[in-house]
């Protein structure tokens, strides 16, 4: 009997690539997400102890980014989106990364638990657990609905960043959920409209690769059309000021006139990435509102006391 | 002036031939470098976690933290 031992080259990664693995950009929008929760919730909030909610945060979503790369490298090299990441540019090992992701992950959640309070961190262990064991390992290689229903880990944060301020879930952390919630199937979709061939060759059942392209536009169009009034509901239940409002109703408008563009589209996909790109701004602006009202629902509150 | 051999380096030449070379692998300048970087990375996220336990802990506390029992 002989025995094969692999000779393991010492590690040329950086410090970079392990940034790289924490999906910077998409932690960037997890910790906006994170910090309006918690700036928006009842209540005063130590800044020190703000601030460690918003880092364990923000190191649980790389975690978890490190995690769902390590399992997706097989896919990841297949395609052009995905293929200058570390580890199908060989940089760093899959083992590697899990070692890492895990590591991140227990130190997040255990230090959230310690630090802030143990619902935040139940809910940062479940959404990287949903994030990495439903969407990752189970639904994104099983059915277009994958992203539809893995959108729930991305919706969390702000439901954490309420329960790192209070302690507790209420109807208004809820709502945000449900924003982002109905904000990603038009987002990753039409991402995906363009990247077919990707996805196709990874074998990654997106809705355009199953569905078709005609499909997957009207889709667009129903969740756009479901996410603008969403949109605008923290405004119509009394949460908010009229400035959200008014800045929720106009954005919105502009996702609807966006979406029936896509939706005419033949052939192109001009509107589509005019669409993605014009999502994540939509994000943004919504939650930026959400601070803006708060904080100048705080100095009014002042001048009237 | 007398030289004394030493008996197991008489064995060992002649039996088993010229001593192997030093165990181990000699790192490249990128690796060395790459390692260099990591290790650096991992204190500064060690300091970084210790000084938000301590400040935690001070905030947690608050005027407690002075109160001991004698």
């Amino acid at each position: 009997m002989s025995l094969t031992v692999a000779r393991v080259e010492p590690s040329i990664a950086g410090v970079g690539d392990y940034i790289e693995l924490m999906k910077p950009r998409v932690m960037s929008l997890v910790v906006f997400t994170a910090l309006v929760g918690l700036l928006v919730a009842p209540g005063h909030v130590h800044p020190v102890i703000g601030m460690t909610a918003l880092l364990c945060i923000a190191v649980g979503a790389g975690a978890a980014g490190a995690l769902n790369m390590a399992y997706d490298a097989d896919i990841d090299v297949l395609m052009t989106r995905t293929a200058g990441r570390p580890i199908p540019r060989g940089r760093i090992t899959a083992g590697e990364a899990a070692g890492f992701g895990m590591t991140l992950a227990a130190f997040s959640v255990v230090t959230l638990g310690l630090l802030v309070n143990v619902v935040a961190a139940a809910m940062l262990g479940f959404t990287i657990l949903f994030y990495v064991v439903i969407y990752t390992m189970w639904l994104k290689r099983s059915t277009p609905q994958n992203i539809v229903i893995g959108g729930a880990a991305g919706a969390l944060p702000p439901m954490i960043g309420w329960a790192a301020a209070t302690g507790s879930i209420a109807i208004e952390p809820v709502l945000l959920f449900l924003i982002i919630f109905f904000w990603t199937p038009p987002h990753f979709w039409a991402l995906s409209l363009y990247r077919t061939d990707d996805y196709a060759r990874a074998g990654v059942p997106m809705l355009p690769v199953v569905a078709g392209d005609r499909e997957t536009r009207r889709q667009i169009l129903i969740y756009t059309l479901l996410l603008a009034p969403l949109g605008v509901t923290p405004w119509l239940l009394g949460y908010t000021g009229p400035i959200y409002g008014v800045a929720a109703a106009v954005v919105g408008a502009i996702m609807i006139a966006l979406a029936f563009r896509v939706r005419a589209e033949r052939g192109g996909y001009v509107a589509s990435k005019q669409m993605f790109a014009f999502s994540i701004l939509y994000l943004f602006l919504l939650f930026a509102m959400l601070l803006v009202d708060r904080m100048s629902g705080l100095v009014f509150g002042h001048i009237a006391l | 002036m007398t030289t004394v051999s030493n008996p197991v380096d008489d064995f060992t030449k002649r039996f088993m031939g010229d001593p192997p070379p030093q165990p181990g692998v000699k790192l490249t300048e990128q690796q060395l470098r790459a390692r260099r970087a990591r290790s650096i990375a991992i204190a500064l996220a060690l300091g970084a976690f210790v000084i938000v336990i301590f400040l935690v802990t001070i905030v947690r506390l608050g005027g407690n933290v002075l109160t001991r029992p004698m």
